[in-house]
């Protein structure tokens, strides 16, 4: 027994080959979590290299050309790379089997070759920054996408066969929900991060083929002269706008839900209560997940498309608003007269509810027509989406990373920096992003080098704050990887948070290679702390 | 799913020749013009014979019925995409008839073709700045 229990995922089996060829999820979720942060690296550094550029008003570093490569790389990078495959592939690719009480996931071979399509997509990626980069945006808008000379086709080349690996990571996720529950774990007692996942996996599944026809339908112009979107051909060049839209707004949800499940999981826990409206956050999850197929074309209300459809549009995307506002509201209930201890994962949860709420309601300007025409392309849809997106998934998913890290590795990093580091990420996110809004309002446009010196200030203080937000990314994330050290493991029964799912109740601290020794029996919900305690254990 | 449906081969047989009947039809109905209908008319037989090779041979009329419920919602996504971009090119004309269809003046990326002012007069290929070099077309 006591060998058994020294046996865990990261030391059993040992050898290189052992990891590249392993079919076990947790080995997979881990090369995904480190190649998905080396890429989370390079697009910061990317950030702050604009950021360095904004902080004067002149062309101080680079050329206009540059940063026309920086930001797009930028842009495709944190999105393709990191945001989509990171949650998903990493924390949901070890955790989901656990959180079942199954062994693996349904196909463990198809889930280590998503792991190898999104490799062989990142080469494109990296192949066309070697060879000169590309300068379109991340959108890859036509006609600019189509007759522009940079290295556009390996780009696009690479956004399509790492879709692959996400509809393939969808359909594996989706089939172990259905069959993978151990007796017992019904659908109401699964734990929230699992709903979560299953609402991205459905959205992976249906909208990514459209990326991948959208970015075929692009070569195939390029290349051939086809008349897809260009009018000299017959084409149309806001059709280019409706079919990237139709996956990329979708995927905007593939993005954020997960970071949803994440929040749904921390915040029961670290207030050691259970969580408040249980079906609303799970069914909510479902109809963002649909509504996000019908509000695409409110990135397109400067498009020239109808102004019907621009109606329709903005009509139909404040309905996101409700299901979102009910996972708000049912979270600060959650918390309502809990135990809340301030562990570095709930103050991320924590930062996310205030960062994720401003970038939900800038959302609602931009999504009113008559206002987003004067706020297009200015920097406020650039602080709205880094609101959602690093304010809302990236906080979230460093929460995660942080709540989950003593199951995964089986070590504790120092909870003191760890708490400072998200002090820092807080206050260096709001001090880089806040002004963009009034840059924004004030008319600053987006993606360019340069700008008139009536900007200045705000983007001086933009870019100091830029600085300490990457400083504090970076020491939170050493101060994961310095607890990896020698002589630094936990007890293999520590329950650091008293979490009551199975990954925490059932499994060791880093699990079992096989995750689980017998077969788990369901003994209770997976919040119901108002009947069962759980206390948190804590042992080296 | 737990019982594997064995199809006796009358069934496919019946369904092969389905399927070659109507492709004569669809070759029939191609010599008679129906006006806009054509389109309707062809997609519609196309759609049958899509529908007879996913229920017959693909299975799905006897498999479980999730993965009916999944193909038919890959349809209904593909519905909505269609419809909801018709809205768009449907009523472009709407309020301002200029935009009716997208300006076919000149496209960046047809430099082989002669230049012409908006009134089709040849100009000449060096005076004009129409190359796209700049960073943001909207």
């Amino acid at each position: 027994m006591a060998e058994n229990q020294k046996q865990n995922y990261l030391t059993h089996p040992k050898g290189i080959m052992s990891w590249l060829l392993t079919l076990d999820h947790k080995r997979i979720g881990l090369m995904y979590l480190f190649g998905g942060i080396a890429f989370f690296f390079l697009g910061g550094v990317l950030a702050l290299g604009m950021r360095l550029e904004l902080a004067a008003p002149g062309n101080d570093f680079v050329s206009n050309d540059t940063y026309n490569n920086m930001y797009t790389l930028h842009g495709a990078i944190m999105i393709f790379l990191f945001i989509i495959p990171a949650i998903p592939g990493a924390l949901g690719n070890i955790l989901l089997p656990l959180m079942l009480g199954a062994k693996d996931v349904a196909f463990p071979r198809l889930n280590l070759a998503s792991f190898y399509i999104y490799t062989v997509g990142a080469l494109f990626v990296m192949y066309t920054i070697i060879s000169g980069g590309v300068d379109t945006g991340w959108t890859f808008y036509t006609p600019y996408s189509t007759t522009s000379t940079s290295n556009v086709i390996p780009m696009t080349m690479g956004i399509f066969v790492i879709g692959f690996s996400s509809i393939l990571t969808g359909l594996n996720f989706i089939a172990t929900i259905h069959k993978m529950r151990i007796p017992g774990l019904t659908w109401y007692k699964l734990p929230l991060f699992v709903w979560a996942l299953y609402g991205t996996s459905l959205v992976q599944i249906t909208a990514t083929p459209v990326i991948a026809i959208t970015m075929v339908l692009l070569i195939l112009e390029r290349l051939l002269g086809i008349g897809i979107f260009d009018p000299a051909l017959g084409g149309d060049p806001v059709l280019y706008q409706h079919f990237f839209w139709f996956y990329s707004h979708p995927a905007v949800y593939i993005m954020i839900l997960p970071a949803f499940g994440i929040i749904s999981e921390i915040i029961p826990v670290h207030s050691r209560k259970k969580v408040w409206g249980y079906k609303f956050i799970a069914f909510s999850t479902l109809s963002i997940a649909f509504i996000g197929f019908l509000v695409w074309g409110h990135h397109m209300f400067t498009s020239g498309q109808s102004v019907f459809s621009q109606i329709v549009f903005s009509f139909i995307t404040y309905f996101v608003g409700i299901p979102t506002g009910v996972k708000i509201f049912s979270w600060m209930l959650t918390m309502y007269k809990g135990q809340v201890s301030f562990t570095p994962p709930m103050l991320y949860a924590l930062s996310f509810l205030f960062l994720f709420t401003i970038g939900g309601l800038t959302g609602i300007f931009l999504g009113a027509v008559a206002l987003d025409i004067h706020l297009h392309d200015t920097y406020f849809v650039v602080a709205h989406f880094h609101y959602v997106m690093q304010g809302g998934t990236i906080i979230a998913f460093l929460g995660g990373l942080h709540h989950w890290w003593p199951k995964s590795m089986g070590t504790m990093y120092n909870q003191t920096v760890a708490n400072i580091c998200c002090l820092g990420v807080f206050l260096g996110f709001n001090g880089t992003f806040f002004p963009q809004f009034l840059l924004g309002l004030r008319g600053m446009p987006r993606r360019y080098a340069t700008y008139d010196q009536q900007y200045a200030e705000l983007h001086n203080y933009s870019s100091f704050w830029s600085g300490i937000l990457g400083l504090s990314i970076f020491i939170s994330i050493m101060n994961l990887l310095w607890s990896l050290r020698k002589n630094n493991k936990l007890d293999p029964g520590t329950n650091p948070w008293g979490g009551m799912t199975l990954e925490w109740t059932h499994t060791t601290s880093p699990p079992h290679p096989h995750n689980f020794e017998e077969e788990p029996v369901l003994e209770h919900g997976p919040y119901d702390y108002d009947k069962v305690i759980v206390e948190p254990t804590f042992k080296k | 799913m737990s019982e594997h449906h064995i199809t006796p081969l009358k069934t496919y047989l019946a369904v092969a020749g389905t399927l070659f009947f109507l492709t004569v039809v669809t070759v029939w109905v191609s010599y008679f013009d129906f006006g806009s209908f054509n389109i309707v008319i062809a997609m519609g037989v196309a759609t049958l014979k899509a529908s007879i090779v996913a229920l017959f041979f693909m299975h799905l009329l006897w498999d479980d019925k999730k993965n009916l419920t999944m193909f038919v919602m890959s349809l209904m996504f593909l519905g909505i995409f269609i419809t909801v971009t018709l809205l768009d090119t449907g009523f472009r004309g709407g309020v301002n008839s200029e935009v009716e269809s997208p300006i076919n003046n000149r496209a960046a990326f047809y430099d082989s073709l002669p230049l012409t002012d908006t009134h089709g007069h040849p100009v000449d290929e060096h005076s004009a700045d129409h190359h796209g070099e700049g960073e943001d077309h909207h």
